[in-house]
């Protein structure tokens, strides 16, 4: 569902990713790691079009990104770390403009958009303004309008930020089940634990290269000694850095 | 629903909340705000008649060989005004279009929606054009429902100026954000001190064309008024009467209008609607090919390291503030950096700057062609002009200070310095910083009005109180009604603290303006009984002067500084 082939994107002299290959199948909840500045975020920004690449091509559903983002975009869902909500709408109007963006019919913000609202624990306060909402219920409505057009492919960057344990716990096993349901699930995060609980492949980025990509098996047992993932998550970078 | 309406849907339910969220504030301001408008607005309405109307009892009174010059200077005067907003609204949209196309968060959440350039383009361009007009039609609607009720033009002229304004600011809407794209397109790759120079090269021609303008002098057309100040007046209108211009289009489409003539001013309609579909077709291709590039260009933009300390502007001012004590020293560092380091600042104050050198350049002394009377008005006029640029300046400038602190506010929570201290070091950057500007504008006015002592040393008092006064007002009332959640000062200043701040600025400078304008005048028509009267007048005035500027710097600093106080951050 997702293929990234030869993905460069450069900043002035600065290579933020270098030459990245990457194939994630369907359904596949597949969990990018990667120091601060490792180009973990600029490779989501190019996955989810707000960014071009200077080389190479990253596709969708089998769009390429560049070329046919409308397309792309309409399979894709994206919640990232720190959502973008218009404060002066309420939450079931926020739902029934992200179904407009969709072309979405009207009656799916009746039906799947007050569904999903319930679901997230947001319906009681789908007709307050948004301005009002803490950080966690806006997460929680990013996450509800996400889902709204039914992505096949849904890029999370760090979605854990103001999202209390039970509804960390939560949004866990919805992502997990969606995955069974067909969806891929591309995250990127630093919380190794929940990687090791839902990831079916993990991919390690560092210094804009692709280092290791492979099942949290595979991953553990590239290490020299038996240790968790963030032993092997430290000792892989670390032996980069290394000349 | 497509993705171009969603989005406008969304817009539309946002300005209704955010109108229905007005009685959220405190009724004080909100009263305070709507009756300082409307009274601005009536007393606009009532100046334009009251011009207008003069205009045409001039033309009778001067006799036969005067017939048509009301009308005449009244369509002129339309051209200037047009001409004048539809420059502004160039310039203004394509400093809005950069924040709102480019730099607000909202700008990433719809480029992740499945909507294509051209319909992103277009979304913002309705929210420029939104954005930037409310003002004009404000500023607008009196002058032509003065010019209609005037001239008795029939009903059709009042829909012909509506359809005419959607058009008009349009166009200057599609051409800033055109200039914005090519912009955001070419510049990163251009060397440092590319666009600061070119802005400055742009400022020199716009002045000397400006100059070339104004002092002008007859043309043949106006021969009859030969050697005239209305001679001299026609003469620079006509200058700006280009067919080529829109802003043309537009007054000569609303005054054929007026007429009853509504094919010609049909023509004019469509000729403006065309241009304005035209630019707004040349600015969504030149988006949808330029757009992404742009974008990339200024998300990665490659860190230019700042100039090594002891070098430039910077170690400049930061020489010039050396006496000052840290912490408040290193508040005034941050905040010039802050504002010379954003483009959409200091290229507003360079126009500003470059305003003010046309104003001194075009000022001619008149003193020994002129009566007495007529002197002082000039005077006083001159004063009420630097009051104006200088509560311009506050209003746009200084107001947003405290706001943008915004979210960093945190920062200076956790310094070891009180909001006392950062809210007066604001106010003393604001009064020294405009203090250079305006007494430097008034002084060389004065020089080239050759103004007489007495007023002159009025005028440089008047402008060193209004400093205080005004700078107080504008940082006291940023403080009592800031907007941390706004990033942008332009939209900081257009919400409604800066709309009740520039009011108060207004009511200010009208109050001082008016004192100097009667004291001057009773003066020049030697109304005064004896020379002592006169110099117990000029005392009172200028005690007037200080005591409301001393109200007006303390009351909202007062005010201001409680409610940051109270809040919590």
């Amino acid at each position: 569902m997702i293929r990234i082939e030869g993905l460069t994107k450069q900043f002035g002299d600065h290579t933020a990713v270098d030459d990245l290959n990457l194939e994630v199948r369907k359904g596949e909840f597949f969990c990018f790691l990667g120091p601060n500045g490792a180009g973990k975020t600029t490779t989501i920004k190019i996955l989810t079009g707000l960014l071009r690449p200077t080389r190479g091509r990253a596709e969708v559903g089998g769009w390429d990104v560049t070329t046919h983002p409308v397309e792309a975009k309409a399979l894709l869902g994206y919640i990232p770390d720190t959502p973008y909500l218009y404060e002066k709408l309420t939450g079931r109007e926020f739902m029934r403009f992200v179904a407009g963006l969709y072309r979405l019919p009207e009656e799916t913000v009746a039906t799947d958009g007050e569904e999903l609202l319930a679901l997230f624990g947001i319906a009681e306060v789908g007709d307050r303004l948004i301005e009002q909402y803490s950080h966690g219920m806006r997460q929680k409505l990013s996450f509800a309008s996400c889902f709204l057009h039914r992505p096949e492919v849904v890029v999370v960057d760090e979605p854990w930020v103001g999202l209390d344990p039970k509804n960390v716990r939560f949004v866990r096993h919805f992502l997990k089940e969606k995955t069974r349901e067909g969806v891929t699930v591309f995250m990127s995060t630093h919380s190794l634990s929940i990687i090791e609980d839902v990831a079916d492949r993990i991919g390690i980025i560092h210094r804009g290269k692709l280092i290791h990509t492979g099942s949290l098996q595979e991953t553990l047992a590239t290490a020299r000694h038996p240790g968790s993932l963030e032993d092997i998550f430290l000792q892989l970078t670390e032996e980069e850095r290394q000349p | 629903m497509t993705g171009l309406w969603a989005v406008l849907w969304a817009k539309g339910r946002i300005a209704r909340h955010s109108i229905a969220s007005v009685r959220n504030e405190s009724k004080l301001k909100v009263g305070v705000v709507s009756i300082s408008a409307a009274l601005l607005w009536i007393g606009a309405f009532i100046a334009f008649r009251e011009g207008f109307h003069w205009l045409k009892n001039f033309e009778v009174a001067s006799g036969p060989s005067y017939l048509g010059l009301g009308d005449l200077i009244m369509l002129r005067l339309l051209s200037v005004f047009a001409l004048a907003l539809f420059l502004m609204l160039v310039f203004s949209n394509a400093l809005v279009s950069f924040s709102t196309i480019y730099r607000t968060k909202e700008v990433a959440y719809l480029l992740q929606a499945p909507l294509t350039v051209r319909e992103f383009f277009l979304v913002r361009l309705v929210e420029c054009v939104v954005f930037s007009s409310w003002a004009s039609a404000y500023l607008g609607s009196p002058l032509v429902l003065a010019y209609g009720l005037t001239t008795g033009a029939p009903w059709p002229f009042y829909g012909a100026a509506l359809a005419f304004y959607i058009p008009f600011v349009w166009l200057p809407a599609a051409l800033g954000s055109l200039i914005t794209v090519l912009l955001v397109r070419w510049y990163p790759a251009m060397p440092r001190y590319t666009l600061p120079a070119v802005a400055c090269v742009a400022v020199v021609v716009l002045f000397f064309y400006l100059r070339a303008t104004l002092i002008a002098t007859e043309t043949p057309d106006d021969s009859l008024f030969l050697g005239t100040e209305i001679s001299r007046a026609l003469g620079v209108s006509q200058r700006m009467q280009s067919p080529w211009l829109p802003s043309h289009w537009a007054s000569q489409g609303i005054i054929l209008a007026s007429w009853g003539r509504y094919g010609e001013s049909g023509f004019y309609l469509l000729l403006l609607t065309a241009n304005a579909l035209m630019a707004t077709w040349v600015a969504t291709e030149a988006a949808a090919r330029l757009f992404h590039v742009g974008w990339s260009q200024l998300a990665g933009l490659p860190g230019r390291s700042a100039r090594r300390a002891g070098r430039g502007f910077f170690a400049i001012s930061d020489r010039a503030f050396r006496p000052l004590p840290n912490p408040a020293r290193a508040l005034v560092a941050k905040d010039v950096r802050l504002f010379w380091r954003d483009p959409t600042q200091w290229t507003q104050f360079l126009l500003f700057f470059g305003i003010m050198a046309v104003y001194i350049a075009t000022l001619r002394n008149r003193e020994p062609e002129s009566v007495p009377h007529y002197r002082s008005w000039i005077a006083a006029m001159n004063i009420g002009a630097s009051t104006l640029v200088l509560a311009t300046l506050t209003s746009r400038f200084v107001f947003p200070l405290v706001s943008l602190e915004g979210r960093r506010f945190w920062i200076i929570g956790l310094a070891p310095i009180t909001i006392r201290q950062l809210v007066w070091q604001k106010f003393w950057l604001s009064v020294a910083t405009t203090s250079a500007f305006t007494i430097t504008v008034v002084v060389l006015s004065c020089i080239r009005l050759g103004i007489e002592p007495i007023a002159f040393t009025l005028a440089v008092y008047t402008i060193i109180a209004a400093n205080f006064g005004l700078s107080g007002l504008a940082v006291g009332l940023g403080s009592l009604y800031p907007n941390f959640q706004e990033d942008n000062p332009a939209r900081v200043v257009s919400g409604m603290g800066g709309t009740l701040n520039f009011l108060a600025s207004m009511a200010y400078i009208s109050l001082v303006v008016a004192a100097l304008t009667v004291m001057l005048q009773w003066e020049a028509l030697g109304l005064y009984p004896n020379r002592a009267a006169f110099w117990w007048t000029l005392a009172a005035v200028g005690g007037f002067i200080t005591v409301l500027s001393a109200v007006c710097t303390l009351l909202p600093m007062k005010l201001g500084l409680r409610n940051l106080m109270r809040t919590e951050f």
